[in-house]
């Protein structure tokens, strides 16, 4: 065989390293900043691009996990109450046991993963549809979190986690550590899905579950995982939020978290009918959002304008995705 | 005995009456042992209903996306309620629109609302969670932006607030508790409604049909794009209905009023849920949602009255999610035991 024949089969197997989605949202960001630079000189200053940094990391991160899971065929929806429960945990353990950073972030990746465990029980053993299991735990998991917390707020919470803050301790080089995380763990969970047995299943799961079974793949498993997975990266996730918030946590977190992350994996140009999608552009999705939020903001806008472009981006990305289909099939 | 238990597993209507026999009996005993803060008798079961009127119709709202199939849901239920209280709020509350006038344009604006799901889904091709997760995200924008934020609650809205007391059943009413008035203006004429358009017309029978198998109804010459277009119209109608109700229940339209906290979206697709619609499609029924909003909302009365301060509502939480997950492993378990269909 010709090594230009042996090309052509591999790039069959495997689709291009960058989707057009991808290259796409780069421009688009790449458009927003240079515009936001032109109409306020301050956009383009550290002291305003690494907070919007350190903001897109809880979204960029849990997203990781809910591309795995929707990959699959499933959906999370359960990710805002799955963070109240780690960020009020870990918040307790800091003011009331007084425990340190690697502890800290134990207790909350083990919280989410155990989190996560529940949802992949019922979900790959229960045989239900994701959405209304998520549905369930998701309220499940705010009165479990609302009884953490008591009757208020969690007040007092010292610096610990100030490596991942928006302060000095939470940079190297000027690179917040919070994103540079995120960035490593969507590298790597690129290589993993894209270069691996175990990656590739995901999708076989999602293109066609009983196709993947009669070939080998243990489903009930992989699905298992990729919730576990969204929890554990629930549990990093909530450290960040913490560190990026005051001394005080109130009940409001993580509501709403849910919608934010899956808007922010569908602009990245994964299916949610399960079987295509990217991590690399759920990174790129939460960048946007968080760089219109940002935008706005820095514009004197009203800061819910920005949800309406939140829900533009959604229906142009998708848009976009499905003339592509579209095309694909009559071609 | 085993008929029994498979009637009770199987007809999901059976096993809702009895568990809300089994939730009454259940506060009944417990407020005769003197464990309840204040009596959990018909009165306050009857005034509970007013929290049941916006809860039943947006079911029945999620119950017509959801039978159309195809992934049929609407998040956006919310959100609409939000934007088109603020149109109401603005028609009656500011530009002194008589109320027939403010109510019907409020729900033709609704319908509107629902009618951009139902375009981006059915004509487009749009995924529905998809759609709606977009249009939740702009309603929920635009209803805050619009009035910068701020309710409206003007002299006639706040007159408005009767529409949500109590009143006197004729002929009967004495011997009967007070009925919430909302029970009788909304939520009744949308049951019948929704009822007679899925059971007696034959647009019912379509929307069971394309969310059954929208193939083969495409094949046997179904408008299978049109039916499921105007489930999402109806869907925006009934919010837009719910709008009404809501502004009246807070005396003032506010900007946040279907999305704040957890939403309206959530709550009303659990109880469609539960109520035995599949989220697949095709199957589900009016009962059911009624019978499903009558065990949540006298569920969460009885809890609210068995804990102290905010634990209550923090129980309810627990209830509903475990309410939820329990009904939906049961349909995995009943479909597997009896195959078929349990609706």
């Amino acid at each position: 065989m010709t090594a230009v024949a042996e090309a052509k089969i591999k790039k069959r197997v495997l689709p291009s390293p960058v989707t057009g989605q991808e290259m796409v949202l780069v421009g688009v960001i790449a458009v927003l900043w240079a515009a936001l630079a032109v109409s306020t000189p301050a956009f383009l200053t550290a002291g305003s691009i690494q907070p919007l940094l350190v903001a897109t990391a809880p979204v960029a991160l849990i997203g990781v996990g809910m591309t795995i899971v929707i990959i699959t065929g499933g959906i999370d929806v359960s990710v805002g109450g799955a963070i109240m429960v780690c960020s009020v945990l870990t918040a307790k353990a800091l003011v009331e046991a007084e425990v340190g950073l690697a502890v800290a972030v134990l207790l909350s990746v083990a919280a989410g993963a155990l989190l996560g465990l529940v949802n992949g029980v019922l979900i790959a053993y229960g045989r239900v549809h994701a959405i209304i299991i998520t549905f369930g735990t998701a309220n499940l998991f705010m009165f479990l979190g609302l009884r953490i917390f008591g009757s208020g707020t969690v007040n007092g919470i010292p610096g610990t986690l100030a490596f991942f803050g928006r302060g000095p301790d939470g940079r190297t080089l000027g690179v917040p550590h919070a994103f540079l995380i995120t960035v490593l763990i969507t590298a790597a969970a690129w290589w993993w899905l894209r270069h691996t047995a175990g990656g590739r299943h995901f999708f076989a799961i999602g293109g066609d579950a009983q196709a993947a079974r009669l070939a080998g793949v243990r489903v009930q498993r992989r699905v298992l995982l990729a919730y576990v997975l969204t929890g554990l990266l629930v549990g990093l996730a909530s450290c960040f939020v913490i560190a990026q918030g005051t001394s005080t946590l109130d009940q409001s977190v993580g509501a709403g978290k849910e919608l934010a992350v899956i808007a922010a994996v569908v602009i990245g140009g994964t299916s949610i009918m399960g079987g295509r999608g990217s991590v690399l552009g759920t990174l790129l999705g939460a960048l946007l959002v968080q760089s219109v939020a940002s935008g706005v903001t820095q514009l004197g806008w009203r800061s819910q304008l920005s949800d309406l472009f939140v829900g533009i981006f959604i229906i142009v990305a998708v848009g976009a995705d499905l003339l592509r289909a579209r095309a694909r099939r009559n071609r | 005995m085993s008929r029994a238990v498979r009637i009770l597993l199987t007809q999901r209507i059976a096993l809702l009456a009895v568990l809300i026999v089994a939730v009454v009996v259940t506060f009944f005993v417990n407020d005769a042992g003197g464990y309840l803060t204040a009596p959990y008798d018909f009165d306050y079961m009857s005034a509970a209903l007013i929290t049941a009127v916006p809860l039943a119709m947006l079911g029945l709202a999620e119950m017509l996306v959801i039978l159309s199939g195809r992934g049929g849901i609407d998040l956006s239920v919310g959100a609409i309620v939000s934007l088109a209280g603020m149109v109401f709020g603005f028609a009656y509350g500011e530009w002194g629109w008589p109320l027939w006038l403010a109510i019907l344009a409020t729900a033709g604006f609704g319908a509107l609302l629902g009618a951009v799901n139902g375009f981006l889904v059915s004509y487009i091709g749009f995924p529905a969670l998809i759609a709606t997760l977009a249009t939740f995200y702009a309603y929920k924008s635009v209803a805050i932006v619009i009035n910068d934020q701020q309710p409206i609650s003007t002299e006639p809205i706040q007159k408005l607030f009767s529409i949500s007391r109590s009143v006197e059943l004729p002929l009967f009413g004495q011997y009967v508790p007070d009925v919430p008035l909302g029970i009788f203006t909304f939520l009744l004429p949308t049951v019948v409604a929704v009822w007679v358009l899925l059971a007696r017309t034959a647009y019912g029978r379509r929307l069971y049909a394309i969310g059954t198998n929208d193939v083969a109804a495409r094949w046997a010459g179904l408008p299978v794009k049109d039916t499921r277009f105007k489930a999402y119209v109806y869907a925006g109608l009934i919010s837009g209905l719910v709008a009404v109700v809501t502004v009246g229940q807070f005396a003032s339209a506010r900007p946040d009023a279907g999305v704040s906290g957890n939403g309206m979206a959530l709550p009303a697709i659990t109880i469609a849920v539960l109520g035995g619609v599949a989220i697949t499609g095709g199957i589900g029924r009016v009962a059911g949602v009624v019978l499903a909003t009558l065990l949540i909302v006298w569920l969460n009365a009885g809890i609210l009255l068995a804990f102290v301060g905010n634990e209550g509502s923090q129980y309810q939480l627990l209830a509903l999610g475990a309410v939820l997950v329990f009904a939906a492993l049961l349909n995995g378990l009943t479909n597997r035991k009896y195959g078929g269909s349990a609706s």
